[in-house]
């Protein structure tokens, strides 16, 4: 009981989460800032955000319902770091484990992007308004080519369990490589997950001014930030964990360090995407997923469907 | 115990101003320099400094131009639309004194007649490093007088 709860709030849990969470905040800004040639924030910027939002004034707008409009961001940060716990970090068996675990860790973080949509829902201004209708609409067209990509490695494996794939590509040597076209489809999607660069349209600062954020002051802001990072956080390790499925069984500290590379890998990765591209507009991005992401991650389901039929010949 | 809490928040605010930008009708060189300060030549997230959209989240009010009559309103309501603690900076001689327009009949004459102003940065228009100098200026004060509060309450 106390272990279970030492687990869930210290390690792998909240706490670890929090600080890995801003961590990768900083990373990504210092990344982003040396990439145009300038010095970019101090390491401790996102810390000093995060405390400056909490000691500001909470305004909640009159027509937003008090309740949901405050509750929202909680339950932002509570999925995204729900998700955290059923994937693997430093051994092939996660924290809690069952059956089919790829499955519930891509649903549980589309909650959050859920709550975006009903926090500029019911804020109740037109910016936050727009803004949530975009973040639907990006949902739509990301979320399938990620959810084939992620289940792609499976197919492969026969399970969509975590330590069912880590196990099988362990035992496989460079097998994993196979993956490579799902591996790239889901990088680009989750820029998309994340409402990062080339598709940050729900919050565009140039067009709706803050997207579904518009209303959120102070507190519940920082909640919203927090729960943003949780959610690169979360996607990093799933990533990680379907895509580099080595070095899970070194033990506890050179598997947490191996495990910590590859979320930096994942978070520079997707830094440089970000450097390099500029918005598109909500069309393209819905014809781009639809003609080009999601025929790519079907043809990674096929041909790891040719290669298990192949090797089991 | 209180007193850690409220250095810790002091630090904090201090070290992550976030600026949002608002035309008072100016003739757009002041504005133009408030965006050449904010782009990778001059960095000014060195100091944690973010251009936010929306009065929601941002701590200082960039304001450039003499006050219109038309857009006082507007201004008096985003000035009330940000969350406490807020400043609000006015760059640009005509945001300071109302420059060549102060006497006229559809003018204010400076943004301190509207909403009160935290610190004044003149010039025109106003360079980038001097909106940098006037930022960490502000900051520098704010420092001072909270630390001073602090010493004040004797705690």
């Amino acid at each position: 009981m106390i272990l279970s709860l030492l687990q869930i709030l210290i390690f792998p849990g909240f706490l670890f989460l929090f600080i890995l969470a801003l961590s990768a905040e900083y990373i990504d800004r210092k990344l982003y800032a040396r990439m145009q040639t300038r010095v970019g924030p101090p390491w401790f910027q996102p810390f000093a955000d995060f405390i400056k939002l909490l000691s500001k004034e909470l305004i909640i707008p009159e027509l937003a319902d008090r309740f949901i409009f405050k509750i929202l961001p909680l339950v932002a940060c509570a999925a995204a770091a729900t998700a955290f716990l059923f994937i693997p970090v430093y051994n092939p068996q996660s924290l809690f484990t069952f059956k089919g675990n790829i499955v519930a860790v891509v649903y549980i973080l589309t909650i959050p992007t859920l709550t975006y949509f009903l926090g500029g829902w019911y804020s109740r201004s037109l910016y936050s308004l727009i803004g949530s209708m975009r973040v639907l609409t990006q949902l739509f067209s990301y979320e399938v080519p990620l959810l084939m990509a992620v289940l792609a490695p499976g197919v492969l494996a026969s399970s969509w369990t975590f330590s069912a794939v880590i196990n099988f590509y362990g035992a496989n040597g460079f097998l994993f490589l196979v993956n490579i076209i799902a591996f790239a489809v889901a990088i680009i999607a989750v820029q998309g997950k994340l409402e990062k660069v080339p598709f940050d349209i729900p919050e565009a600062e140039t067009e709706i001014v803050a997207g579904t954020f518009t209303e959120y002051t102070g507190p519940l802001y920082a909640y919203f930030k927090l729960a943003m990072n949780i959610q690169a956080i979360s996607v990093a390790a799933l990533l990680a964990a379907v895509f580099m499925p080595f070095g899970y069984n070194l033990g506890f500290f050179l598997g947490i360090i191996i495990f910590l590379l590859k979320i930096l890998f994942i978070i520079a990765v997707l830094t440089v995407v970000r450097t390099i591209f500029a918005r598109i507009r909500m069309d393209q991005m819905v014809r781009f997923c639809w003609k080009y992401l999601t025929p790519m991650a079907l043809l990674q389901i096929l041909i790891n469907i040719i290669i298990k039929a192949a090797v089991t010949q | 115990m209180i007193k850690s809490v409220q250095k810790l928040i002091n630090w904090a605010r201090l070290k992550s101003p976030w600026i949002i930008h608002f035309n008072t009708g100016a003739c757009n060189a002041c504005d133009i320099e408030i965006v050449a300060a904010i782009t990778p030549t001059y960095d000014l997230e060195r100091f944690g400094v973010q251009l936010k959209g929306t009065p929601r989240h941002a701590d200082v009010l960039l304001c450039s131009g003499p006050v219109t009559r038309q857009i006082k309103d507007r201004l008096v309501r985003i000035y009330e639309q940000l969350p406490e603690p807020k400043f609000v900076i006015a760059v640009g001689t005509c945001a300071c004194s109302g420059g060549v327009f102060d006497g006229c009949y559809n003018m204010l004459s400076g943004i301190d007649e509207a909403i009160p102003v935290s610190a004044y940065i003149p010039g025109c228009p106003a360079s980038p490093d001097a909106i940098i100098d006037g930022l960490t200026k502000l900051l520098k004060h704010f420092e001072e007088s909270e630390a001073k509060k602090l010493t004040k309450a004797g705690c």
